[in-house]
């Protein structure tokens, strides 16, 4: 059994910038992303995959342990994509919280490398433009700039509360897969 | 034949020796199979003239690089210093202090050193077991593909050195299908299955047909119990656990592994229920103790049978895909014989379901392509194939307890060559043995 790809390979008419997926967000955060319903109030961390609110975040947050051990990945569309870049993304985060990190302190640098200047697909500073197309004009590559902030700060929002679930933490077990390479790369 | 004393069962592996009487359900004395000598003797006759007490070994046995020369200053000076020696737990005692150095005379499930083996054997004999071998017979066992000289060196020493009374030298894998006959799942005690037998330094996956091994399928994986240690150790690590020593990391894959269904639905269910998270407390021989956190290791650890992608880099076959590639290329009319009787044995395979994963995933594989094969021939229906993976409670020693059950029967000593045929015809006798348990006996 091979490593997990996202169900959202099944959602048929995803708009792609280059060879990325736009998929919708669960997120408070402006950007060109088609924004699902929020939780009810006191809902679970984990979402229910049926619910009309889990989103492309809560796949990769739950698939994050698993897939990082993981060395070899077959990509079966834009989907998967975006699972490759958000559990990269998360390891870049837990590399950035201390084990001494309290919550606010953490909080506070997850969002800033959410927001700190990052590579999109195509420049130079993108590790895997094997396997990513580069927008094919300015504009795409704005919204997909934008689009893919929106991303950013979604997963370190809730990474935050993974981490630290209850205000205390950070949790060892999920530092523990700082120092994993999915497939070998990494931000 | 109340009189008649019983089998001495002795299973001899790379890691363990297992050592009993035909007929007990478990073995009197599992120890490692390791030998401690005089660390003088041993290094200074690499180079020696003259050869081991143990005489005529085939040419491509003193060939090996110091095999079987390592200590051939035994035959001119036999003093005290061959009686010297440790085996077992005492062997790697010993080799902690001063003077002894300690050898693993059996190597890939071999026998590499036979003057080792036969000293080995001796204090099997005499030191732990306390039997006679005049009136005892023997029923030994081998790996599969043992190369026929290797029986009739073991015949010699069994015949010649011990005199006992009678040999049989059986197949592991053999032995371990007829340790299954045990379980309530297995009815009609064929000797044809495919054997999974995971120990502590390789897999192996093992297809006998009537008793019969094929050799040309058999394939082996390099994981196993050890890679499993070096795993959860190297989990116990990145968290940074106050203690990750190999030791503690046996421990914790011994007392709380299992395999899961799917890892990301358990990596979840260990968010919902933080009870599954256990602490384990290691005491230092000081006699300080510290606690440790023990988690995800419990069920990644198996798992890299199922995925070794995330252990190693080399070797990226699962399990499964194994199983089911070794009975592929096995010859069609047994193979429906194979999948339905797929029995374990050995310690890597007593993890919690382990058995219902390799099951399902094997199952998994042969429906695919059984509906490949339908769809090919355009409306052909198949009867399906039945899978099933044989779990019992004798697994941890199924080759002893194989052998256990077979020489308790009473037409075991038939099956045995004698020490008078032995005389009559030379070593050449043990190359053919005639079947145990197989079809035509009771």
């Amino acid at each position: 059994m091979p490593a997990y790809h996202s169900i959202f390979l099944e959602d048929r008419d995803v708009p792609v910038i280059g060879n990325f997926p736009v998929l919708p967000l669960r997120t408070r955060t402006r950007g060109p992303a088609y924004t699902l319903p929020p939780l009810p109030p006191n809902a679970d961390i984990e979402v229910p995959a049926d619910s009309e609110s889990y989103d492309c975040v809560d796949e990769i947050l739950s698939l994050f342990r698993a897939n990082v051990l993981f060395r070899n990945f077959e990509i079966n569309g834009p989907a998967d994509r975006m699972l490759i870049y958000g559990t990269l993304f998360i390891t870049e985060c837990l590399g950035k919280v201390k084990p001494t990190m309290a919550a606010r302190d953490a909080e506070k640098a997850l969002i800033n490398v959410a927001l700190d200047h990052f590579a999109i697909p195509g420049d130079v500073a993108f590790p895997l433009n094997q396997a990513f197309e580069p927008p094919r004009d300015r504009q795409d590559a704005e919204t997909l700039r934008s689009y893919l902030s929106q991303v950013r700060q979604e997963i370190a929002i809730r990474l935050h509360a993974r981490l630290y679930p209850g205000g205390v933490g950070p949790s060892k077990w999920w530092l523990s897969f700082t120092k994993r390479k999915f497939m070998g790369k990494s931000f | 034949m109340a009189s008649q004393t019983p089998a001495v069962v002795m299973d001899n592996g790379t890691g363990y020796s297992k050592l009993g009487f035909a007929g007990n359900d478990s073995p009197s004395f599992v120890f490692p199979t390791a030998i401690a000598t005089k660390a003088g003797a041993g290094s200074a006759a690499g180079s020696a003239p003259g050869r081991p007490p143990v005489a005529n070994k085939p040419s491509f046995l003193a060939g090996g690089g110091g095999g079987g020369g390592a200590s051939s200053h035994l035959s001119t000076k036999r003093g005290t210093e061959d009686l010297d020696y440790f085996i077992g737990d005492e062997a790697l005692a010993a080799a902690n202090g001063p003077g002894y150095a300690i050898n693993y005379p059996i190597r890939h499930g071999q026998i590499e050193n036979w003057d080792h083996m036969e000293r080995f054997w001796s204090n099997s004999i005499f030191k732990y077991l306390r039997v006679e071998p005049e009136d005892h017979y023997f029923l030994l066992t081998e790996p599969p593909l043992n190369p026929p000289e290797n029986r009739e060196n073991t015949a010699e020493i069994m015949f010649e050195s011990f005199n006992c009374a009678g040999l049989y030298i059986a197949v592991q894998a053999v032995l371990a299908l007829a340790a299954s006959w045990t379980s309530s799942k297995v009815t009609d005690r064929s000797l044809t299955g495919t054997v999974i037998d995971s120990g502590d330094g390789v897999t192996h996956v093992i297809p006998v047909a009537e008793g019969y091994v094929i050799g040309s399928s058999i394939k082996s994986i390099p994981i196993a119990g050890r890679d499993i240690t070096y795993f959860v150790q190297s989990l116990l690590r990145d968290r940074g656990e106050p203690d990750s020593s190999l030791k503690t990391a046996e421990k914790v894959k011994e007392e709380y592994c299992y395999v899961c269904p799917d890892i990301v639905k358990e990596f979840a269910r260990y968010d919902r229920e933080p009870d599954r998270f256990l602490k384990h407390t290691v005491t230092a021989p000081n006699g300080r103790s510290v606690s440790i956190d023990v988690g995800y290791e419990r069920f990644l650890a198996p798992e890299i049978f199922f995925n070794p992608e995330i252990y190693s880099s080399d070797f990226l076959t699962p399990l499964p895909n194994v199983v089911d590639g070794v009975i592929q290329s096995s010859p069609i009319d047994v193979r429906r014989g194979l999948y339905k009787n797929i029995v374990l044995s050995g310690g890597s395979t007593l993890y919690k379901d382990f058995g219902r994963r390799l099951q399902r995933d094997i199952r998994h594989l042969v429906d695919a392509r059984i509906r490949a094969s339908e769809a090919r021939s355009g409306g052909a229906r198949s009867g399906g194939l039945d899978v099933a993976v044989v779990t019992h409670k004798r697994q941890r020693h199924g080759p002893w307890f194989g052998g256990s059950l077979l020489g308790q029967t009473p037409e075991f000593r038939s099956y045995c060559h004698t020490k008078a045929e032995y005389d009559e015809i030379g070593p050449s006798i043990v190359r053919r043995f005639a079947l145990l348990g197989g079809p035509g006996s009771a």
